[in-house]
């Protein structure tokens, strides 16, 4: 697990640099990733739910990215971006459409409201951690 | 105050943003609030992900109207950041128009990473991914040479100036090449999956169709939905890349699925 753990942080730490990232930042986005994946494999283990661990893993990381957005007056963007990166369902996206290519609907479909369903649970979280920030900090 | 220059420096820090890769919330927030500095009656921009709309007008002035079309998209964050604190600082009043648009023209033109560092960037991070996703050392081996052959045919196609559909079945054929001569022709990697999901990691739009519905759920329904389009393009055009190649194997194999 911990070597599951370092290769998010280096992953994300690599595909931030793919991002443009300026360089003061890659760290922070490294450890996000890292962070991230750690509570995604934590709240896994206990409840066995892909996609309710991604909705727990993305509000942990959208806390994380908002304090360090303030902290190092950045947009909370480049954090958040870095954080989500082990959790969204590329791979799902690809299954979805190799299964469409290949002619087997049953999976392509199965893949499809998957990744949907993960999708929109990052997204859920990302839009309530912004909208209490939003209210509990009056900009 | 030059309400023109200030229009156009409006407009070019959105421009410069949403190529940038900007949520198009945040470049019309940002627009909105460099043009509310005027104190005038009417503020009002439209932003999609293909282009800018934007209008100012008073009593007291000729109504200014602009549209920009935005063509090619590369995710530059850094530029993003730093329109955004110029602005912030802008509307704060700590430095002056014309300072403020000499300084965005400056920040248009920072340079990404240099070539190399990307390709690194690219391998190492296919490679650390095989293994978040449960693979072993010679899968992240593997992945990660797919990932800097995968880098390097970008880097070039880039180059030649070529459409993203076409790049990226280019790309998804590279992958499954390659995965499929050293999976089962050198016998090196464990997990022809992982492999495979691993090299396509820098091509998937994983945050594109999460972004896409983010966007749909704030009400940007038109950029949430051509997000969504883009992600599903993307998507199959990776597919239909390596789904080629691995038909085609194989067939050559006798049409045995392994």
């Amino acid at each position: 697990m911990i070597i599951e753990v370092l290769a998010a942080f280096v992953g994300t730490l690599a595909f931030s640099v793919f991002y443009n990232v300026s360089k003061r930042e890659l760290l922070f986005c490294g450890t996000v990733g890292g962070i991230s994946w750690t509570v995604y494999l934590f709240v896994n283990a206990f409840i066995h739910d892909s996609i309710f661990s991604c909705f727990f893993a993305a509000i942990v990381i959208s806390v994380i990215s908002h304090i360090l957005s303030r902290v190092r007056k950045n947009p909370v963007t480049i954090y958040q971006i870095g954080g989500i990166f082990p959790l969204v369902p590329g791979a799902g996206m690809y299954k979805t459409l190799y299964y469409i290519v290949n002619e087997d609907y049953t999976l392509s479909t199965y893949y499809l409201y998957e990744s949907l369903q993960i999708a929109g649970g990052i997204a859920v979280a990302m839009i309530l951690i912004a909208s209490l920030n939003n209210l509990l900090i009056k900009r | 105050m030059d309400h023109k220059k200030l229009f156009n420096y409006a407009i070019l820090t959105g421009e410069i943003m949403l190529r940038s890769g900007a949520e198009t919330s945040r470049v019309e927030d940002t627009i909105n609030r460099i043009l509310a500095t005027t104190k005038f009656t009417t503020v009002e921009s439209f932003v999609t992900p293909t282009g800018i709309f934007a209008t100012l007008d008073d009593d007291t002035i000729d109504m200014i109207s602009f549209v920009k079309r935005v063509h090619r998209r590369e995710i530059h964050l850094n530029r993003v950041a730093m329109a955004n604190d110029l602005s912030r600082r802008f509307c704060a009043g700590v430095i002056e128009l014309e300072d403020a648009y000499n300084q965005l023209e400056a920040i248009k033109d920072v340079p990404s990473y240099p070539n190399w560092i990307m390709v690194l960037a690219k391998g190492i991070g296919a490679g650390s991914f095989a293994v978040v996703f449960g693979g072993d050392v010679i899968d992240m081996c593997v992945t990660m040479i797919i990932g800097f052959a995968l880098a390097m045919i970008q880097v070039f196609l880039r180059k030649l100036d070529t459409l993203k559909f076409f790049e990226d079945i280019i790309g998804g054929s590279l992958i499954a090449t390659i995965a499929i001569v050293s999976f089962y022709y050198l016998k090196i990697g464990s997990n022809f999956d992982l492999i495979v999901i691993g090299s396509i990691m820098p091509l998937v739009p994983g945050v594109a169709i999460t972004n896409a519905i983010r966007d749909i759920i704030q009400g940007d329904f038109i950029s949430g939905m051509s997000r969504a389009a883009d992600a599903f393009i993307i998507a199959a055009s990776v597919a239909v890349g390596v789904g080629s190649i691995l038909k085609l194997f194989y067939l050559y194999l006798g049409g045995a699925p392994i």
